[in-house]
């Protein structure tokens, strides 16, 4: 007997992997390479199904000629991975309350408010953890008011970073005084305070997209850590160069353990602070 | 003083606010505006308009701020046109070491447009442009970059393209490049580096 040809998961040929993506990098700026193959294979399975589309091909021309574009951002939220915890790579904090927050505000010759972007904010906890590090070890705060935004690409994402709703596992390097004061204790785990929920704006941006990064400015530090590690070079170029654009002259930027600017950009310092290396807008236009 | 609180709404940053036309006349005209930051997003932007290249590479020679010139290049590499590759490959012959740099990282991204004229950039008059291709095959993603690497060390006259191609070899050369290496050790035989390159390269030829 043959299987129901409704319960058969479509099959995905090389050429319609290739095919996507490219579409896909066009779109957005992530690269897969072929040994990310079962990963994209999965998850076009599971939104060929969720759509009904049942083949590659009609779910492709969904995706290429839909207006509204609804599924091609259902289905990045899928291709994006989230995966982090409270103090991730603590080490930067320090250097950001250490050295970059006293640098910047001996530099300042106004009073505007410091600006952070948190880029990708994934589900939240590195837009909070930095909001926790403010407000616990530097003593500016008293001083300064600091605005911290967070984007992410991922819509549902984003909705979750909002809720601040997080699990045993993501908040387990957090002091335990630091979790009793900022969290509350939840049946689903641990809910972020309000306070904090306001401390930090959630915005959707996509970093291959011009219109979406145009208006963000004047920001005094940049957290990219473990995003760039997913683009190709070309889109990792034009992302430094956005980054470059939305920073103040001698604003920095902080990218994860494993990346570097070196090979993206030539516009950016190298700066050797005691607890982490940072890239810093020069101060002058080179 | 603290942390500043927002109102959560779904999608707030600041409505767009222009202050120039951002149409492809007006882009042109930014493109020379006293700011640097106008000229940066005047080149992003004019990846939109058609036929754009020529006017970017005629820009890419002018502008003095390299932080404009980067977004240029990028913008040139995204379009990868002929005029844009045809433009990348004026800048190899700039004096400006920085500017041929950022051509070269280009050209790299840009391996369909770039293999057709590869055989020519490495017939180049100008040793120098011909170093220059080699370091593009550096990492240049496309099956003939060894059978172009051997013709150059068969061939090439000039010692120090000849040395550029045979340590690329060493890298990805395969038993394919034996002889021609061999050949180059006999032709260059008064050159201990090309000899000590040549053995390295020999040594460690690829089994297929």
């Amino acid at each position: 007997m043959n299987p129901d040809p409704e319960t058969v998961d479509p099959i995905i040929t090389e050429s319609d992997f290739q095919k996507f993506r490219e579409f896909f990098y066009r779109k957005t700026g992530i690269q897969f390479d072929s040994s990310k193959r079962y990963f994209v294979d999965k998850r076009l399975v599971e939104r060929i199904a969720a759509t009904g589309t049942g083949s590659f091909r009609g779910y492709f021309m969904l995706l290429r000629f839909q207006v509204n574009g609804d599924e091609l951002q259902a289905l990045t939220n899928l291709m994006t991975v989230n995966e982090t915890y409270f103090f991730r790579e603590e080490y930067q904090f320090q250097c950001l309350v250490g050295s970059l927050l006293p640098e910047i505000v001996a530099r300042k010759t106004d009073r505007r408010p410091i600006r952070i972007w948190v880029m990708p904010s994934s589900s939240g906890e590195e837009p909070y953890s930095i909001a926790i590090y403010l407000l616990e070890r530097w003593v500016g705060i008293h001083h300064w008011d600091v605005e911290i935004i967070a984007s992410d690409i991922d819509t549902r994402i984003l909705a979750q970073a909002r809720q601040g709703l997080y699990s045993q596992r993501s908040v387990q390097y957090l002091p335990p005084d630091y979790l009793k004061r900022y969290f509350k204790r939840r049946a689903e785990g641990y809910q972020i305070s309000d306070d904090l929920r306001q401390s930090v704006e959630f915005t959707r941006v996509n970093l291959s997209e011009r219109a979406d990064t145009r208006n963000y400015r004047d920001f005094d530090v940049i957290f990219c850590r473990n995003l760039l590690i997913y683009f190709d070079d070309v889109s990792r170029k034009t992302a430094t160069e956005t980054f470059y654009d939305a920073l103040l002259p001698g604003g920095f930027i902080c990218l994860g353990h494993s990346e570097s600017m070196s090979r993206s950009s030539s516009l950016y310092k190298v700066r050797k602070f005691t607890n982490a290396i940072v890239y810093q807008r020069p101060l002058e236009t080179p | 003083m603290a942390l500043i609180k927002t109102q959560p709404t779904p999608e707030s940053v600041t409505e767009e606010v222009r202050r120039h036309p951002r149409d492809c006349a007006g882009l042109l005209a930014q493109l020379t505006d006293p700011d640097p930051t106008v000229r940066r997003w005047a080149a992003r932007d004019l990846a939109d308009c058609p036929d754009i290249s020529p006017v970017l590479v005629e820009r890419l020679h002018q502008e003095a701020d390299v932080s404009v010139r980067e977004v240029i290049v990028t913008t040139l590499t995204g379009l990868g046109d002929a005029a844009a590759v045809a433009g990348l490959v004026e800048c190899l012959r700039s004096e400006d070491a920085a500017l041929r740099n950022e051509a070269i990282e280009a050209m790299r991204q840009l391996p369909d447009a770039v293999a057709p004229i590869m055989r020519g950039l490495l017939a180049d008059p100008d040793p120098d442009v011909r170093i220059f291709a080699v370091n593009i095959l550096e990492s240049f993603c496309y099956p003939e970059v060894e059978a172009w690497l051997i013709a150059v060390i068969d061939h090439d006259p000039h010692v120090n393209v000849c040395a550029t191609a045979v340590d690329l070899l060493g890298e990805i050369g395969t038993l394919a490049a034996r002889e021609s290496l061999l050949r180059l050790k006999a032709r260059f035989a008064n050159e201990p580096y090309i000899r000590f390159a040549a053995d390295l390269a020999l040594e460690r030829l690829c089994e297929s």
